[in-house]
C-alpha cells in the first residue's frame, strides 16, 4: 500500500469515527480553515478544540461526550450554506459554532433559523446578525458597544478637542466600524476636521495624512485592519504627524507591531478579550492554549473557548433524549438563560429585536476592556 | 423517500448552484462563440443580481419580473459600453472588460443603495428548482438553435477570421454586439437567480476572481460543443464538494485534477472531435477482433 493511499484510508477512517455513538453531544464547527479568513478561523477551530478536550477529559457533560464536527467554510457564502445543510441535515448536531466572517453569516444563519438549530457566531461583529432570527446567537461584541467606551476614555485620557478620521471604505468590517465611530463622534459632540479613505491593500497613505496633518487634529480615528494600520501608523510619523491613534477592533492583531515597532505609542483601542487579564479563568485559558499549540492565543481564540464553555453549561441543564429535533429545541430554551464568568470575564445573552418587531436572536452583553499600546505591547488602561 | 428528502435537504444549495454556474459558462461559451475573449461577465452577473435582489426588497415586484429585469438590465449595460469597447481585440478586450468590472464593483462598493461593501442581506428565497431547470433548458435550447443559424454561422465565421468573414459582407461590430450583450443577458439571469437562492450578496462575488472562475469552467470543459461549458461548470462545483472527506488536503487534489485536466486534455473536458475519434477507433478494434 503506498503512502497516498493509506492517507485515504485514515481520512475514511477518521470520518467514520466521528459517526456518532449513543450519548455522544455532536456539535458542527463551519470555520474558514483555508483561504483569506483562515487567519481567524484557524484560532477559533482552535479554541473549540481546547475547551472541548477539557470538558470531555473531565468526563464530558452528564456523562456524554462532547464530539466536534470540524467543517472548512472557506470564507465564502455559497460553501458556507452547504456547510451548514451537511451539518444540521447529515451529520445532525445539535447546534453549529460559526461561520467566520459576517458576510458567510447572512447566508447560512438563515438556513440554521429555518431548521430550528442554534447558529452561534464567536467572530461576527456585523449590525444586523441576530435580527435573522430567534435560533441566531453571537458571542462576539459588536463594534457598537466597545467604540463609545474606547473613544470616551481616550478623549478624556487626551483632552481631545476634534479629530480626523481614516478607513478603509472597500471591506464590510472596516466600513461597519467606520459607520459606528461616526455615530459615535456625533453622539460624544466631537467634530471632525476631515474623513479620508483608502482602500484594502494600499500601501502608500502619505496623500491622506498630509491632508489630515494640515486640519491639525488632537487624534486620528482609524477605521481598519491591522495590516494597513501598522503602515499607516508608521507613514504618520514620518511625515511628523504627532497626533495618537484611535482605533477599532481591527487592531486587535500582533500583526500591529511587526510593523509599527513603536511608531503606533500611546494609541487607544477596545477590546473584548484582555491576555494579561488577572482572573483564574483567563490565565487558566492562556496557560492551556499555549502549551496545547505553542503559540498565544487571541481574541478569537478566547471567544471559542468561551462559546463552548457558554454552550457546555446550556448542555449540561437539559436532559439529553436522543431525539435530535427534541434536544436542539431543548438547547436553543437553555442558552439565553446561561451566565458565566470565562476567558473574557463576565458574559450574559441579551435578546435583539428583528426587523419585524419582534424579539429575535441573541447579542452579547458584555464590557470591552481598553488598552494603550506601550513600549511596543498592548498594555491594560488603567486611567494613568 | 425519507433518504431522498435528507439528500435535497443537504445539497439542494449545492445543485441550484450548479444549474447557475453552467448558465454563467453558458454565457461565456456565447461570446467566445464569436471570438470574444470578455471578463465582464462576472460584472453582468453583478448587476443582474443587484438589480433583481434590489426590486424584490425594496418594490416586492413578482419573481418573473425581477428575473426579467435581472436580465436586461445588464443587457441595457452591454450595448452601451460594447459599442467602444468590442472594436478591440484579444488580450486588448479582456482587459478593457477587466476594467468594466472592476470599475463596477468599486461602484457597487460605493453606493448606499447596494449597502457597500456590507451587501444586501435579508434577500427572500424565492428561486426553486423548476427555475433553474426551465432557464437552463430554454438557454441550452436557445443556443443550439442559434449555433445552427445564419447568426450562429456568422458568430463562427468572425471567430475564425475577422477579415475574411467582413468580405463575406457580415455585419461584424453588430454581431459582436449581439453576442456579448446575450452573453450578458444570460449571465445576468445567473446572477438574479444566485441572489434569490443564497439569502445574500456582496460585490467581492463578482470581482475578478470570479470572471477567472467563469473563464476556467468554460476552457475546462471545452468550447467546441455545449456540452463542454455545462460539463466544466458541474465539476468545478461538485469537486471540491465531493473531495470534503480530505478534509485539509481536498484543495490541493481539486487542484492537482485541475492541472492534469488542462495538462492532457488543452482542448477542454468535451472535445466532439476527439470523441468521434476515440468512438471511432474503439469500433474499429471491435470489429478487427470480433
Amino acid at each position: 500500500m503506498n503512502r497516498a493511499t493509506k492517507h485515504l484510508l485514515f481520512a475514511a477512517a477518521s470520518l467514520l469515527a466521528v459517526s456518532a455513538v449513543a450519548g455522544d453531544l455532536k456539535i458542527g464547527i463551519a470555520e474558514a480553515l483555508t483561504g483569506g479568513a483562515a487567519q481567524y478561523g484557524v484560532p477559533i477551530r482552535n479554541g473549540f478544540q481546547l475547551a472541548a478536550d477539557e470538558i470531555n477529559a473531565k468526563g464530558g457533560i452528564n456523562g456524554n461526550k462532547v464530539v466536534l464536527v470540524v467543517e472548512d467554510e472557506q470564507g465564502k457564502k455559497e460553501e458556507a450554506i452547504n456547510v451548514f445543510k451537511k451539518l444540521i441535515f447529515q451529520d445532525k448536531v445539535l447546534m453549529i459554532f460559526g461561520p467566520t466572517l459576517s458576510n458567510s453569516m447572512f447566508a447560512a444563519g438563515p438556513v440554521a433559523n429555518a431548521a430550528k438549530v442554534v447558529a452561534f457566531g464567536t467572530s461576527n461583529t456585523a449590525n444586523g446578525i441576530s435580527e435573522m432570527g430567534p435560533y441566531i446567537f453571537r458571542n462576539s461584541v459588536m463594534e457598537s458597544d466597545v467604540l463609545p467606551v474606547t473613544v470616551r476614555t481616550a478623549v478624556k485620557h487626551y483632552k481631545i478637542k476634534k479629530v480626523a478620521v481614516i478607513y478603509g471604505n472597500d471591506d464590510a468590517f472596516t466600513k461597519s466600524g467606520y459607520d459606528v465611530f461616526k455615530k459615535v463622534l456625533e453622539d460624544q459632540k466631537i467634530p471632525v476636521t476631515t474623513t479620508e479613505t483608502y482602500v484594502k491593500g494600499d500601501v502608500d497613505f502619505k496623500a491622506q495624512l498630509t491632508k489630515i496633518k494640515a486640519t491639525n487634529p488632537d487624534a486620528i480615528i482609524c477605521s481598519g485592519l491591522a495590516e494597513e494600520a501598522a503602515t499607516l501608523m508608521v507613514q504618520a510619523r514620518g511625515l511628523g504627524l504627532k497626533a495618537p491613534f484611535i482605533g477599532g477592533n481591527g487592531f486587535n492583531s500582533p500583526k500591529l507591531f511587526e510593523v509599527s515597532k513603536t511608531a503606533g505609542e500611546g494609541t487607544f483601542v477596545g477590546s473584548p478579550w484582555a491576555n494579561t487579564n488577572p482572573t483564574p479563568a483567563n490565565q487558566h485559558f492562556v496557560a492551556a492554549y499555549k502549551q496545547k499549540y505553542g503559540a498565544d492565543p487571541n481574541q478569537f481564540a478566547a471567544q471559542a473557548y468561551d462559546a463552548m464553555t457558554i454552550a457546555a453549561a446550556a448542555l449540561k441543564s437539559i436532559k439529553v433524549t436522543g431525539n435530535v429535533a427534541t434536544d436542539r429545541e431543548a438547547l436553543h430554551v437553555a442558552l439565553p438563560k446561561v451566565s458565566i464568568s470565562g476567558a473574557t470575564g463576565p458574559f450574559k445573552f441579551r435578546q435583539s429585536v428583528g426587523k419585524d418587531g419582534k424579539p429575535a436572536g441573541y447579542d452579547a452583553d458584555q464590557t470591552p476592556f481598553i488598552y494603550v499600546i506601550r513600549d511596543g505591547k498592548f498594555v491594560l488602561f488603567t486611567g494613568k | 423517500m425519507e433518504a431522498f428528502a435528507d439528500f435535497w435537504a443537504t445539497y439542494s444549495t449545492l445543485i441550484f448552484t450548479v444549474g447557475i454556474h453552467a448558465l454563467l459558462a453558458l454565457s461565456l461559451w456565447l461570446t467566445l462563440s464569436c471570438g470574444l475573449l470578455s471578463l465582464a461577465n462576472a460584472a453582468f452577473m453583478g448587476i443582474g443580481a443587484y438589480t433583481a435582489a434590489l426590486l424584490t426588497l425594496h418594490l416586492h415586484w413578482p419573481f418573473p419580473m425581477v428575473l426579467a429585469a435581472g436580465a436586461l438590465a445588464p443587457a441595457a449595460v452591454a450595448l452601451v459600453i460594447g459599442a467602444p469597447t468590442l472594436r478591440l481585440s484579444g488580450v486588448y478586450l479582456a482587459m478593457a472588460t477587466l476594467a468594466f468590472g472592476e470599475v463596477t464593483r468599486i461602484l457597487v462598493l460605493n453606493l448606499d443603495i447596494t449597502g457597500g461593501p456590507e451587501g444586501l442581506n435579508g434577500i427572500p428565497l424565492l428561486t426553486t428548482w423548476w427555475h433553474i431547470v426551465l432557464i437552463l433548458a430554454a438557454a441550452g435550447y436557445a443556443l443550439a438553435r442559434l449555433r445552427r443559424s445564419r447568426m450562429g454561422r456568422a458568430f463562427e465565421a468572425i471567430r475564425e477570421d475577422e477579415v475574411a468573414a467582413r468580405m463575406m459582407g457580415i455585419d461584424v461590430e453588430g454581431h459582436k454586439l449581439a453576442a456579448f450583450t446575450l452573453g450578458a443577458v444570460l449571465a445576468g439571469l445567473a446572477g438574479a437567480l444566485n441572489a434569490h437562492s443564497t439569502f445574500f450578496i456582496s460585490p467581492r462575488e463578482y470581482g475578478f476572481e470570479n470572471a477567472v472562475d467563469i473563464l476556467t469552467m468554460t476552457i475546462l470543459g471545452g468550447i467546441s460543443s455545449l456540452i463542454g461549458p455545462v460539463l466544466g461548470a458541474t465539476i468545478l462545483t461538485l469537486l471540491p464538494e465531493l473531495l470534503r472527506f480530505l478534509h485539509a488536503y481536498r484543495l490541493a487534489v481539486n487542484g492537482l485534477i485541475l492541472i492534469g485536466v488542462v495538462l492532457f486534455l488543452p482542448t477542454g473536458l468535451w472535445d466532439s472531435r476527439r470523441l468521434r475519434h476515440l468512438l471511432r477507433a474503439w469500433r474499429a478494434r471491435r470489429e478487427g477482433q470480433p
